[in-house]
């Protein structure tokens, strides 16, 4: 479904990605661990459009997204949840979730969309008439994921759902993204500091380490590989 | 070579004087080749504007602070030269010299509290002071001071009835405030202006003191902005008002013959003026009485073109066209790789002696306990990794460190003498020297001159600072970009001048923020060869990373922080087993997962 192949991406001159090349199939769960500033993120930017990749190729079902904007990409099908949640604070929970299916595609099921995330997030229909920035940490990102879904999209991007979460909630949030993955059958692309949880979400799993990825592998050969520590901690661990 | 370069600014310097003279030789032919009085009416005018840009300039231009309420010192020169003329009959030839000092002090009083404020705040400040003078003026009965005929001494109180007189008089102005702004640009004041404008923060850990420089700046700019009031009122007006010499139009006209020709640079405001002013007085007198306020619609799409397609001014936007022509003409010379210094791991090694001293530190913002209780030493002449996964409090424990932050709790000493509660410019000339995660530079000055920001602190003279600049570029290797501008260096290149900048600090200890982010290999390599070099001369050296594997490489001792704490301190080697850094970066069901395969 998604292919990357040679992938470099640079903002003022540092280099987030070097030569990033890694493939998605239809249907699957692939995880990217590593540590912080090893370029998680900026891939994820990368695939969905809000940065610009100088080097390499990104095709989704065989077409290239290199020209497309991001909302380009967006109605194609793709869903970011970024990083940090980035709810609108000020909007109720209701309206945030709407915004998501903002998408024309997505814009006939709304009413349909809205009750089945509701049904995946019972929290929010509780908190529906609520401001999104009067929720917890827990309940923002649920939103965050729900808002998502509203997209309907064929293959979700998540980025860090566990960052500045309690353990409770991040076990919760995870449970929930396996979830979401059987009911839904998508494709999910999940970026994670947190290494055991997310790996054993996932089919297959890359390692990526200042801008490259060092090391790939199905779920339960990176589990079982101290050379993903390596990652972390250096060769001396 | 040196000599040569040396040679070659001394007469970059000498042309700037020359380019200056002949403005004014061009300034003296003019007026006399002028007829009539209207025509020496647009000259005068000319002059004045261009002056009252300069001023502005000063404390805009160079240091960056936008006021929109420079005529604030416009209207106290013209307020107290003619109050002096009406009420004690002196000549406004001494009354400027009493304006002036108004204006001064007034600069003081006005930049104490208001410097306090950054960016656009400071300018919205600014705003207040000429409205509260026109209040005040109306409340004293200052609503129409007309200058009182002096027949018997027309000169002696500025009443020439020749107006080439006034001419001169605005010339002789425009080339004192010309000749200042010279002076300021060549000068250590002009390069921690200039640093300052383009990063203050940064500007300080250099040891800049913002506040001082601010303020020299803006009393420098005030001292103009009255003169050229002063003669205003006796060369074109004859009757102060406040609105005519505190009101909107005369910071806009600033502002405009500024913003049009370029700010800066002492050019700028010259080509504004000698442009704007012509056109809006030929426009006002040829089709004015057709269309009333043409020239406030010509200044409006003046300035709406400028910010479309020269937003730095026409001086900038000329210069760079020929710049970039010259370029394109020249064939970029090959550049030699960086040779990376020797290593020798033996050089320098850390001694006992502690150089920093963390006691207890804690540190919180809205909700978030940043560091908590975090101690620990650095000793004379080691390097230092401090470590920790994302969020640890790393960044901030650095901000405390230099003097961004200011602890609740605990305490920072500094060879032995408290260093909590200083401005980092402060600590700074005290030997503590920092780089930046995203390297910090000053986009406008090139390579040289932005190292040299970091030698003021130990020099006061141009050639001297310019020396030590050299001499650090050198240290790391970067001597053949002395000239280039930061905005074409790659990443490796901006940390090393980063690097050499803080070291022409002439640093005890140097804190490094992130030096390896970004870089290659072969780039990560040279970087660890010149902090090596930079410990062989004695600077302890403390750094920040997250890429473990580097800093194995190169640090001594090792100090782990986790959510704003100290986590663990040691050996290299033996940080990285410890199982509770394990768990910080890749949690509990990691390590257990690793035990049970273990066994």
């Amino acid at each position: 479904m998604l292919t990357i192949t040679g992938l470099g991406v640079s903002y003022e001159g540092l280099h987030a990605l070097t030569e990033v090349s890694l493939e998605v199939g239809e249907g699957e769960f692939v995880t990217i661990v590593g540590p912080n500033g090893a370029g998680k993120t900026t891939l994820l930017k990368a695939i969905s459009g809000s940065v610009t990749a100088q080097a390499g190729r990104i095709l989704y079902r065989g077409g290239d997204l290199g020209a497309l904007r991001p909302s380009d990409r967006a109605a194609l099908g793709i869903a970011h949840v970024p990083e940090g949640r980035r709810v609108f604070p000020s909007l109720t929970v209701r309206e945030n979730l709407e915004l998501g299916s903002y998408r024309r595609a997505a814009r006939a099921g709304r009413a349909s969309s809205l009750e089945e995330v509701l049904a995946l997030f019972p929290i929010l229909r509780e908190r529906h008439g609520q401001l999104a920035g009067s929720l917890s940490g827990g309940e923002q990102q649920m939103l965050a994921l729900g808002r998502g879904l509203m997209a309907r999209p064929d293959l979700l991007l998540l980025d860090e759902p566990s960052q500045g979460l309690g353990p409770r909630i991040v076990e919760q949030i995870f449970e929930t993204i396996d979830r979401i993955r059987r009911e839904r059958r998508l494709t999910i692309l999940l970026v994670e500091q947190r290494v055991v949880e997310a790996l054993e979400l996932c089919d297959r799993g890359y390692v990526l380490e200042t801008g490259r990825v060092v090391l790939a592998g199905a779920r339960d050969a990176l589990l079982a590989d101290a050379r993903v520590q390596r990652a972390y901690l250096g060769a001396g661990a | 070579m040196r000599q040569a370069r040396e040679l070659d600014a001394r007469r970059a310097a000498a042309r700037g004087w020359v380019a200056i003279a002949a403005v004014v030789a061009a300034g003296v032919v003019l007026s006399f080749v002028v007829q009539e009085r209207y025509h020496h009416r647009v000259l005068t005018l000319v002059f004045l504007w261009a002056a009252m840009g300069l001023a502005w300039n000063i404390i805009s231009g160079y240091a960056g602070q936008i006021s929109f309420g420079h005529q604030v010192f416009f209207g106290i020169g013209a307020y107290v030269t003619v109050l002096l003329v009406v009420k004690a009959g002196l000549s406004p030839w001494i009354g400027m010299i009493a304006a002036v000092a108004v204006a001064v002090v007034a600069a003081v009083l006005i930049g104490i509290p208001t410097f306090r404020l950054a960016g656009i705040y400071f300018g919205l400040a600014t705003l207040a002071y000429p409205l509260i003078f026109r209040i005040v003026m109306d409340w004293l009965g200052y609503q129409e001071v007309a200058i009182p005929m002096k027949r018997e001494q027309p000169g002696w109180f500025m009443q020439f009835t020749e107006p080439r007189s006034f001419d001169l008089l605005a010339l002789a102005v425009l080339a004192a405030t010309l000749a200042l702004s010279r002076l300021i640009e060549t000068s250590r004041l002009g390069y921690q202006l200039r640093a300052i404008k383009e990063n203050e923060q940064a500007a300080e850990a250099m040891g800049v003191d913002s506040f001082r420089c601010k303020m020299a700046a803006y009393m420098l700019s005030a001292a103009p902005a009255a003169v050229v009031g002063a003669v205003y009122i006796h060369a074109i007006l004859f009757i102060v008002t406040p609105e005519a010499v505190f009101g909107l139009l005369v910071v806009s006209q600033t502002l405009v013959v500024a913003l049009v020709g370029g700010t800066g640079t002492l050019w700028g405001p010259l080509i504004g003026a000698a442009l704007m002013v012509p056109v809006s007085e030929i426009l006002d007198t040829t089709v004015g009485d057709r269309l009333p306020g043409i020239q406030g619609v010509v200044y409006g799409a003046a300035l709406m073109l400028i910010t479309l397609y020269a937003p730095e001014g026409l001086y900038w936007r000329v210069r760079q066209a020929i710049r970039a022509r010259a370029a394109r003409r020249g064939v970029e010379a090959a550049r030699p790789a960086v040779v990376a210094p020797a290593e020798d791991a033996a050089a320098g090694a850390p001694t006992d002696k502690v150089l920093l001293e963390v006691r207890g530190v804690s540190k919180s913002f809205i909700g978030l306990q940043a560091l908590s209780d975090v101690s620990f030493d650095v000793r004379e002449r080691e390097i230092l990794g401090v470590i920790g996964p994302n969020g640890a409090g790393k960044t901030t424990l650095f901000n405390v460190l230099n003097g961004f932050l200011v602890p609740e709790r605990g305490e920072v000493r500094f060879l032995g003498v408290a260093a909590t509660g200083f401005s980092p410019s402060a600590l700074c000339r005290r030997g503590l020297g920092r780089t930046f995660q995203v390297p910090r530079t000053f986009p406008h000055l090139t390579v040289l001159e932005n190292v040299m920001v970091g030698a003021f602190v130990r020099a006061s003279a141009v050639p001297v600072a310019r020396a030590m600049a050299r001499s650090a570029l050198a240290q790391v290797g970067l001597s053949d970009r002395a000239d280039a501008l930061p905005t074409g260096l790659t990443t490796l290149d901006l940390r090393l001048m980063e690097l050499a900048r803080c070291l022409a600090t002439a640093p005890r200890l140097v804190l490094l923020d992130e030096p390896l982010a970004g870089l290659s290999g072969d780039g990560i390599t040279v970087m660890i060869g010149v902090i090596r070099s930079v410990r062989a001369l004695g600077v302890t050296v403390v750094i920040i990373e997250h890429t473990m594997q580097a800093l194995l490489r190169l640090a001594d001792r090792l100090v782990v922080l986790d959510q704003g704490r100290r986590l663990a301190e040691g050996a290299p080697g033996q940080v990285t087993q410890d199982p509770v850094v394990i768990e910080a970066y890749l949690g509990k069901r990691w390590l257990a997962r690793m035990a049970a395969r273990r066994c």
